[in-house]
């Protein structure tokens, strides 16, 4: 990790050009999501008399991974929430120029001393702020939705959609990740994907910021039960905010293996506190319709891990674990939807 | 094989989850050791499987192709239907079975197309048909470790 650690303190002064003796330590590998490699570090430099230290993340693009995304949809994510009601790290320098550390990346704010495991949240400390963890974690994906994004900045960040529009961008961005990442055929979502095409939900009355990847395992948490950090931004994009709300329901997030959402509270009272935030009305067919999209998109990310890690692109066991372990339960979260499995 | 590869990839996942990870550093390595693990235990529970989901599964759809070629009135499809339930395994190799019901599924989704097309009782009945197959089929693919 020298290596690494010294090209980072590189870059670093790079970028701080009035800063001398940049240095970079403590280089740490992390699981943080399966699209890019990220790694804590710590960064010390000095500027006139005065020393600091910040710990810092790195999120790089790998050869391959679960979601190839666009890093800067990512960093201007960051950027826009930094600081609001929606706490996120604050995204410092994005670079796009594969010399420094020979692939595209990020650095940002390492919030430290936080949990984000969707196991540990099922046990002691946390299992007794179920109450507190649930209302902060749909409270928080209110304020998303209630958001503006062309105040936030973003509308010309991320790529525009018309309202009406919404759902089939969605829809037919990971279809297509099915069709060229399919290792077998898959029945159960290609009826999904035509019962969603044939009945198209009604459209959002406005645009707005869709965290794409808004679940338990996504956000930090604390010993008390508040949530100190949304992360993984990943697939942030501008949609239905709908498409949010039933991703953070969807049945393979049920980490007790119950019916708790996100392995915390019930759908219902899930979506009573997110309607209470955003302002905003669930419509049960239009949210009815995310759901079932929701394995549309969850098999297609699980799907194309396991073409990666097939094709030997990208040989990080979580790519195989994930594809073979959700699979078929993203599966049979279709058949429930659809009201199949019974 | 001897020991039998049940056992082989059991005792290895345990090495793996509860003795090796926990001291692996850093927590990259123990995590993706840990995942190693869980792997290899759904490995497991699939090898034992294997052949039986498969030639079971294959047998299914073979049969509802049978029916329902006296059904489907496209010439095309239904000559389809009608080879594939003619075709008889090959090979109890996994690779073998995988492919036929790769072959298989796929004409089970171009007849499940063709059949939401239409509103007459023999498709609503072969709709229904194909639903319980596809429930089964998630039953078959099933892992204890499955969160849903």
């Amino acid at each position: 990790m020298q290596e690494l650690a010294d090209r980072i303190a590189a870059y670093a002064a790079h970028r701080m050009p009035s800063a001398s003796d940049v240095s970079a330590s403590h280089v740490d590998r992390i699981h943080g999501g399966a699209s890019r490699e990220t790694y804590r570090f710590r960064l010390r430099w000095r500027e006139g008399a005065r020393e600091t230290e910040r710990r810092l993340i790195l999120r790089r693009d790998p050869p391959g991974s679960l979601i190839e995304t666009d890093r800067a949809a990512e960093f201007a994510a960051y950027q826009a929430f930094h600081p609001t009601a929606v706490p996120v790290p604050e995204a410092l320098w994005l670079e796009s120029d594969s010399r420094w550390l020979d692939h595209p990346f990020f650095v940002m704010e390492e919030l430290a001393g936080f949990e984000a495991s969707p196991q540990a949240i099922l046990s002691a400390p946390y299992a007794q702020h179920h109450e507190r963890l649930a209302r902060e974690k749909w409270t928080i994906l209110g304020a998303i939705a209630s958001a503006d994004p062309e105040k936030l900045g973003l509308t010309d960040k991320l790529p525009k959609v018309e309202p009406k529009d919404a759902w089939r961008r969605e829809l037919e961005h990971w279809t297509k990740v099915i069709d060229e990442d399919s290792l077998a055929p898959q029945p159960i979502i290609r009826a999904a994907i035509r019962k969603l095409r044939r009945e198209p939900p009604p459209p959002p009355r406005r645009i707005h910021v869709v965290h794409g990847d808004y679940r338990t395992g996504n956000f930090l948490y604390d010993a008390e039960g508040a949530i100190r950090g949304i992360l993984d931004w990943e697939m942030a994009h501008l949609g239905d905010p709908l498409e949010d709300l039933a991703w953070s329901i969807n049945r393979v997030w049920c980490w007790g293996r119950d019916e708790r959402v996100g392995g915390l509270t019930s759908k219902e009272n899930a979506i009573r506190i997110w309607e209470q935030a955003s302002g905003l009305r669930a419509d049960p067919a239009a949210l009815h319709w995310w759901e079932l999209f929701s394995s549309v998109k969850g098999l297609a990310i699980w799907i194309s891990g396991g073409h990666e890690y097939q094709e030997g692109t990208n040989k990080d066991p979580v790519l195989a674990f994930s594809s073979v372990w959700l699979s078929n339960a993203q599966d049979r979260a279709a058949l429930e939807t659809m009201g199949k499995l019974v | 094989m001897k020991p039998d590869a049940p056992k082989l990839l059991e005792i290895i996942a345990g090495k793996l989850l509860f003795e090796i990870a926990p001291s692996v550093q850093p927590s990259y390595r123990q995590s993706s050791v840990a995942l190693t693990g869980m792997l290899l235990t759904m490995v497991k529970e699939e090898w034992e499987r294997a052949v039986a989901r498969r030639v079971e599964e294959n047998e299914i759809l073979r049969a509802l192709f049978g029916r329902a070629a006296g059904q489907v009135g496209d010439a095309g499809l239904r000559g389809r239907l009608e080879a594939a339930a003619r075709e008889k395994e090959a090979s109890l190799l996994v690779s073998r079975l995988d492919a036929s019901n790769d072959s298989l599924r796929a004409l089970l989704i171009d007849l499940h197309a063709h059949v939401e097309t239409h509103d007459a009782p023999w498709a609503r009945a072969l709709d229904d048909e194909i639903w319980r197959e596809l429930r089964a089929s998630t039953e078959r693919r099933r892992f204890s470790l499955s969160p849903f």
